[in-house]
Parts: C-alpha cells; sequence; structure tokens
C-alpha cells in the first residue's frame, strides 16, 4: 500500500495564508470498515481547495465530519480555530452559522416554499443581522445572486434539478458563511447546468471572499474552481497540489482519476 | 397563503373535540348531580349489600340524587350519605324510609325511599332516616327460631306426661291429684300456647312481609323478590309455616281444652279414666302437636336454603360454633 | 445451529430496537422541556394530524357504531334487553373501541405518514441540512410532531367516540324507534367518570406512542427509497403492536384503580 506521505508538488496557495479550517490525524469508521484513516487537510482563507475521491472514499463522512453531523472516531477538526469535537450545542450551532453547506441532493425542504427553505436558516441566527433587517430583502438578495427572484413562492417540487440547486446554495448563503463545504455541487445535474452552478460558485467566492471546500468526484468541476486539490484515496490525503500537477503526475492512482 | 384558513379550521377542530369531552363530561356529572344544588341526608344500614358511592337514590322511582358516602361507623352499623336535589325535598316527609334494593336483575344497587303513611314534617338538610333493611325479615326469622326450639321442648314434656299416663306408671289418679305434676301439665300446656301465639304473630308479620312484597312495588324487597324464583319459593316456605303454626295453635287449644276438663270438674276424674276416647284425642292431639312442630321445622329448613336468608342462618351456625368452641 | 444463533440476533436486534426508542423517548421529554418551542409547526402538525384525519376518523367511528348496534341488536332482542343498548354501545366504544380504532386508524395515516416524511428527509440530507443550519431538526421535526399527536389523537378519539355513538344511535332511531335524547339520556345514564376519564387518558399515551414510534422509524431510517417505505411500514406495525400493549396496560391499571 502506498503511503500517505508520498511527496507530490505542493499547489499554490491563493490569498492570505491564515488557516480557517483544519483537520489532523482523522479516523472514522462504520463496524469493520475502516472509512478515514489518519486524514489530514488544511484550508486556508479565500481559497478553493477541491477534495477528489471515488464513490466511498469518505470525502462525504469527512465534510459531515467537519460540521459534526458525524462523530469522528478520533483526530482533532478544528474550525476557526475552535475544536468542533469540544463544542458543547449551543456553541457548535453558533460556529455553524459560519459555515454554509451545499448538500449533495440540495436537500431543500419540500414541504416548505422557496421563501420558507431560505428563512429557515435564519430563525435561528437572526442575531446576526441587525434587528431591523427584514427578512425578507435576505430572501430576495440570496435569490437575486442565484437569479431564481421569481420562483420564491414556488415549491421545491416544481422546480427543475438545477433550480433547486440553486435555491440551495441561496439558502446555503443567506448566513453570509465565511467557509462553504460543497458535498458534490454538480452531482446529478446535466453538464450545461453542472457549468451554471460552477460559474455561481465562482461569482459568489468573488462576491464575498469565503473560503470553499468543494467535494466532487468530475474532474471538469475540479478543473474550473480549483485553486489547490486533495486527493481522497484508501482513506487518506494521497495526494495534494493544484488541478496541473496532479493531473500530469505519475502515480497510478491518481491518473486513474485524469484518465477519460 | 392558505395558513389563516389552516388555523381556523385547526381551531375549530380543537373546540369540537373539547366541546364534546366538557359535553361529556358534563352530562356525566349532572347524572351523578354534581352541578346540581343539593341537599344531604343520611340513612343507617346493617348491610348496604353492595352499595356504591354514586349510586342512584330513588323516591317513587324517580332518580333523586346520589350516594355520597358509605361509612362503616361500628361493627354492625353502616352510615350512608346521600345527596339529594335541592326541588324534590319538598315532598320527603321526616318519616320517609330508606331502603336498599337493586336496579333490575343484574343492574346497581340502588337506595329507594318509600314514603309511609302518617303526618310528619318536611325533611331539612343533614337529617336522618329510618331504614328498612333486609335485617327485619331476619330478625323474624330469629324469633321463629327461638319459637320452634320451645315447641320441641315443651312437646317433649307433654309427651312425656301423656306417655306415663298411657303406659299407666302409677294411676292417672295419682298422676292427676298429684298436683305438682297437674300443675306442671298446665303449665306446659300454658307454655305451648304461648309459643304457639309467638310464632303465630311472628309468622303474621313475616306474612304481611312477603304480601308487602307481592303488592307494594315500590318496596325494596319487592323490587328485588318480584319476578324471581326465589321470591315465590320463600312465599311458600312462608306459607307452609304458617299453615303448620296454625295446625299447632289448634292442637294446643284443643289439648288446652282437655286440661281444662279435667283441671275444673273434680268428680270428672273416673269418667276421664274410663273414657278412652278422650285419652286418645289427647294423644292424637299431642301427635299433631309433635306433627306441626316436625313440620314447622321442615319448612324452618328450607327457609334455611332459601338464598334471601342463607346468610342469616350461615351467620347463625357461626355463631353458635363459636359459643361452643367457648 | 444456524436458526438457534438467528433467534439470537432476533432477540438483539429486538433488544436494541427497545433500547433506542427508549432512548429516543427520553430524548423527547429533556427536548420538549427546553426552549424555544417551535408553535408555528406543531400547530402546523396538529393541523395536518387533526383536521386531516377527521374524515377518516369520523367515517370508521361511524361505521363501527352502526355495525356494533347491527350486530348487537338481535342477542339483545333474544334476551328481550335491547333497552340496554344505548348502555352498552355507550360504555363498549368510550371504554375502548372509540380509542383503540380511532388509535389504529391514525397509526396508519399519522405513523405512517410520520415515518415515510422523516425518512425521506434524512436520506434527501434534509435533517442533515437543519442540523447545519443551527436548528435542532429533533426539536423541530420529532418534538412538534411527537406533542401533535399526543394532543390530536385524545381530540380525534373523542369526536370519533361522539360520531360513532352517533352511528348506533340512527340503527336504534331507524329499527327501534327511539328518540335522540332518549339514546342518549341512557348512554350517559350509564356511564361514569371512571369509564371515560381512564378512556382519555389512554388516548393520550396511544397519541405518544404513534409520534414517537413514527418519527424513531423516520429519523433513524435506513439509506434509500427501501429504508422510507422500510420505515413507514415498520412504524405502523410496531405502533400498532404498541397500542395493544399500552391498551392492556391501561385497561390493567385502570381496574386496579377501580378497585381502589
Amino acid at each position: 500500500m502506498k503511503e500517505s506521505n508520498t511527496i507530490l508538488p505542493q499547489g499554490k496557495v491563493t490569498g492570505t495564508q491564515e488557516i480557517v479550517l483544519e483537520i489532523k490525524n482523522l479516523n472514522k469508521s462504520f463496524g469493520d470498515n475502516h472509512v478515514l484513516k489518519n486524514f489530514n487537510m488544511k484550508l486556508y482563507k479565500g481559497e478553493n481547495l477541491v477534495i477528489m475521491g471515488k464513490s466511498g472514499s469518505g470525502k462525504s463522512v469527512m465534510i459531515k465530519c467537519l460540521v459534526g453531523l458525524i462523530q469522528a472516531d478520533s483526530g482533532i477538526i478544528s474550525v476557526m480555530h475552535k475544536d468542533i469535537t469540544t463544542l458543547n450545542q449551543t456553541a457548535l450551532d453558533i460556529l455553524r452559522s459560519d459555515i454554509g453547506f451545499l448538500f449533495q441532493g440540495s436537500a431543500l425542504y419540500d414541504s416548505m416554499t422557496v421563501r420558507e427553505n431560505l428563512e429557515f436558516p435564519l430563525r435561528r441566527h437572526s442575531s446576526r443581522f441587525e434587528k431591523n433587517m427584514d427578512t425578507n430583502t435576505l430572501v430576495m438578495e440570496a435569490l437575486e445572486n442565484v437569479g431564481l427572484a421569481h420562483a420564491i413562492d414556488l415549491m421545491p417540487a416544481e422546480l427543475s434539478g438545477g433550480m433547486q440547486r440553486r435555491v440551495a446554495l441561496a439558502r446555503t448563503l443567506i448566513l453570509q458563511p465565511k467557509i462553504i463545504l460543497y458535498d458534490e455541487p454538480t452531482s446529478g445535474l446535466d453538464p450545461i447546468t453542472a457549468k451554471e452552478i460552477i460559474i455561481l460558485m465562482q461569482d459568489i467566492q468573488k462576491k464575498y471572499n469565503t473560503s470553499s471546500l468543494i467535494i466532487t468526484h468530475d474532474v471538469d468541476c475540479a478543473r474550473a474552481i480549483s485553486d489547490r486539490m486533495v486527493l481522497l484515496i484508501d482513506g487518506t490525503n494521497y495526494a495534494e497540489g493544484t488541478f496541473d500537477a496532479l493531473s500530469v503526475s505519475t502515480d497510478p492512482k491518481v491518473k486513474a482519476f485524469f484518465k477519460h | 397563503m392558505n395558513t389563516n384558513s389552516q388555523k381556523i379550521r385547526l381551531g375549530l377542530f380543537v373546540i369540537i373535540g373539547t366541546l364534546f369531552f366538557v359535553l361529556g363530561i358534563y352530562l356525566i356529572g349532572q347524572k351523578q348531580n354534581m352541578f346540581k344544588k343539593t341537599f344531604m341526608i343520611s340513612a343507617e344500614f346493617q348491610n348496604v349489600n353492595g352499595l356504591q358511592k354514586g349510586n342512584n337514590v330513588r323516591y317513587s322511582g324517580i332518580n333523586i340524587g346520589t350516594v355520597k358516602a358509605i361509612e362503616m361507623l361500628n361493627d354492625s352499623i353502616v352510615k350512608v350519605e346521600m345527596n339529594i336535589e335541592e326541588n324534590i325535598v319538598k315532598h320527603i316527609r321526616k318519616n320517609a324510609v330508606a331502603t336498599i334494593g337493586s336496579d333490575g336483575l343484574v343492574g346497581n344497587m340502588i337506595i329507594n325511599i318509600l314514603p309511609r303513611d302518617g303526618i310528619a314534617g318536611v325533611i331539612e338538610n343533614g337529617d336522618m332516616i329510618k331504614s328498612f333493611s333486609k335485617v327485619e325479615p331476619d330478625d323474624l326469622l330469629s324469633n321463629l327460631s327461638v319459637t320452634i326450639k320451645n315447641t320441641e321442648i315443651l312437646t317433649e314434656d307433654l309427651l312425656r306426661i301423656t306417655n306415663s299416663i298411657n303406659n299407666g306408671k302409677g294411676s292417672l289418679a295419682t298422676i292427676l291429684n298429684d298436683t305438682v305434676m297437674s300443675s306442671n301439665l298446665n303449665q306446659t300446656i300454658k307454655n305451648i300456647k304461648q309459643v304457639s301465639e309467638n310464632a303465630s304473630n311472628t309468622l303474621i308479620e313475616l306474612n304481611g312481609l312477603v304480601k308487602s312484597i307481592k303488592t307494594d312495588d315500590a318496596s325494596i324487597l319487592g323490587l328485588l323478590l318480584n319476578d324471581t324464583i326465589s321470591g315465590n319459593k320463600l312465599k311458600i316456605t312462608l306459607g307452609n309455616l304458617e299453615s303448620s303454626s296454625v295446625k299447632m295453635e289448634n292442637s294446643v287449644e284443643k289439648l288446652n281444652t282437655i286440661i281444662e276438663n279435667v283441671n275444673s270438674s273434680d268428680g270428672a276424674f273416673n269418667y276421664i279414666i274410663k273414657d278412652t276416647s278422650l285419652v286418645n284425642s289427647l294423644k292424637s292431639t299431642l301427635r299433631n302437636v309433635n306433627e306441626g312442630s316436625d313440620k314447622f321445622n321442615q319448612n324452618m329448613e328450607a327457609l334455611k336454603h332459601n338464598f334471601l336468608t342463607r346468610g342469616y342462618f350461615r351467620k347463625l351456625e357461626k355463631e353458635e360454633r363459636k359459643a361452643k368452641d367457648n | 445451529m444456524s436458526g438457534l444463533s438467528n433467534i439470537k440476533s432476533h432477540i438483539q436486534t429486538f433488544l436494541k430496537e427497545i433500547g433506542e426508542l427508549s432512548y429516543f423517548t427520553a430524548r423527547f421529554f429533556k427536548e420538549s422541556f427546553r426552549k424555544p418551542f417551535e408553535f408555528k409547526e406543531f400547530l402546523r402538525q396538529c393541523y395536518s394530524m387533526g383536521n386531516r384525519s377527521l374524515v377518516l376518523v369520523g367515517i370508521t367511528g361511524f361505521i363501527i357504531g352502526l355495525v356494533l348496534t347491527l350486530q348487537t341488536r338481535p342477542t339483545l332482542m333474544e334476551f328481550g334487553a335491547v333497552s340496554w343498548m344505548p348502555s352498552m354501545v355507550g360504555i363498549s366504544i368510550i371504554r375502548e373501541i372509540g380509542p383503540m380504532i380511532t388509535a389504529l386508524v391514525c397509526a396508519g395515516r399519522i405513523g405512517s405518514g410520520i415515518g415515510a416524511e422523516l425518512g425521506s428527509m434524512r436520506v434527501t440530507e434534509q435533517i442533515d441540512a437543519m442540523e447545519v443550519s443551527g436548528t435542532n431538526p429533533f426539536k423541530y421535526l420529532v418534538v412538534t410532531r411527537v406533542l401533535a399527536t399526543t394532543f390530536m389523537i385524545p381530540l380525534l378519539v373523542i369526536i370519533g367516540d361522539a360520531i360513532g355513538l352517533y352511528g348506533s344511535y340512527l340503527v336504534e332511531h331507524l329499527k327501534g324507534d327511539v328518540s335522540f335524547q332518549l339514546y342518549f339520556n341512557q348512554v350517559f345514564e350509564s356511564l361514569e367518570f371512571g369509564d371515560i376519564i381512564p378512556a382519555t387518558i389512554k388516548s393520550f399515551f396511544f397519541g405518544l406512542a404513534i409520534g414517537l414510534v413514527g418519527c424513531f422509524k423516520g429519523y433513524y431510517c435506513g439509506k434509500g427509497t427501501a429504508g422510507v417505505g422500510r420505515a413507514a411500514n415498520s412504524a405502523v406495525v410496531f405502533t400498532s403492536l404498541l397500542l395493544f400493549i399500552i391498551d392492556f396496560i391501561a385497561v390493567f391499571a385502570a381496574d386496579i384503580f377501580y378497585d381502589l
């Protein structure tokens, strides 16, 4: 088995060098299935980090550990210099409002309208905004960001997959998070819609200067958006670097990702 | 959106549901006189026959209240407090009588308040009214039992005397001359007569009770016994008892005249001795008395098996046994 | 040999389920006393459970009242005891049939609904999305639903009872020419608080069981659409079983209190 410390070219780092998110020696297993083995990762402020891995390689598990949806077996997860494994529920909720999470299947609340979906995160975190701030304005602004202001009173079931994804993105943005975690942002979408979403992600990144962690197995998406990449193979950070650097790697396991 | 109409409909639903619940509670409460102005009266019983709190109280067949509390005052008296509707109170007199009965064939126990003849004032809050419970027939039966025992003893006495006359142990003259013996005989017969009268009186009372059972529907025992086979059985038994008693009385009367004859006519000794028919008559009279007594016993035995009085006799037996043990 | 270990594993699964459900119940009670209370969602659930089940409960109750009377009538007539019909039907509907039938119907309608809804929310990561957005999904989804069933089932039971009695009255009215007032006078003549109070308390527990099991099955739903189906199905099966057990315990307890 290849060691995790395989030396590969390091990717360039954009923006400042401040670390907003760091994972050290993360382990997680489900029964006998050891999904994550000593996984390490750093996310710098303002960068777009893409984590690539095959299906079932533990990408989603890792990202859910980041926001405390899954309890890690061992390891340190620090978000904005706070170890989330030691936080109580209240502190965790406050911290979570700084993290946006775009779920794989959009995860819109299908019993609510688009407006209610967007208002939902505001229910608990309205203290982040000025008291007189109208939620309606916030909702409209978020929807305009994704170009769906007209769909405000529709139900999620009435939207197409791409629109759903965009509404989900708007919902993620409404709390103006400092870090956005994207779980397979382009999965289940046709290439054109996927491209639209990617462009939207880039726009948002520019507009709010967020740090993004993108999980994907879509090479096109990775190429378009990544500043830096981490390859998650066999439950560990197998290789790191820019897209260009990794795509010319000679390592067979790395090569397998970029082969069409 | 339709959230407003949803809220209205939910409100409607909740109100209707609560309304039904409150209505149900109210209707049940009303049946138990919870929300009416009530009046408290009480009565003391020796046996309440499984009466429970909340059972109905009836006056002339109308539900007028419920049993509020049942309290054991001492080892044999149970005080029953009743809530009575205020508007019915003016019809109840102080001499009314409370009885315990059952409602229908296997229904709940109820208290019947029965009006009585005679003049009495209107009942007042907290009054205690008389009760009429099954203890009364029990008392009658216990009297009867004593009477029968006495009759038995006396009849035996008589039999012994007549036997000695018959067997000619000493001459009849001696016997009759023997004033002690004579007065003995006299006394015995008098006793028999009295006992027989007692029995008769008791039976008349018992009979009256049975008649009231048959005729007076409002009577508690009437409610309890009407249409039941046991009631009829009891009636037949009592009738038998009565006829036996009458027979007994007749016999005793005959005996009495004989003895009176003997006593009054001093010169009649010879006549008496010679007149075998008289002796025979005396004998048969005594046999009758004896027979009457036997039948009486049989009837009493039958009474013992009647379900109504079974308990009483069992109690009697138990007490006897206890007495023996001590 | 394998049969034996099969039984053993079945027992283990069952015990594990009971344990988890107990933990879930404890958590429900803990969370329901903690602020903030999701009142709006509670009302929404009350509406969707209470009002939307009304027609179903009404029809079932009506038919049960009708059938019970029709079936019992010949037998009672044989004994010349038709006049006891209102008391008999009243007591059996209020004490047992009303609560049980309503609860079983609601277990089918509401229990499976909750199981499927929460199950699909779990599968499509909507529950995770709520958690990440700082709203406690247990409070928002579970507590509101369980409280809604707990309060709505007794109301439904009472309305079902009333409709059932009305159905019974209709039969008596048509066949025996009994007036409305006489019929209901007779019904309430035979009823006591000892009939209606335990039945109502029992209904609260029925509601609690329907809500808890439905939420439990949905909240810990397995993966995929199959998981959702299983959650809905097992919610109904398990709830129905639990209803009978609760009924048994309730009758048992009421009996003891009645003797005191």
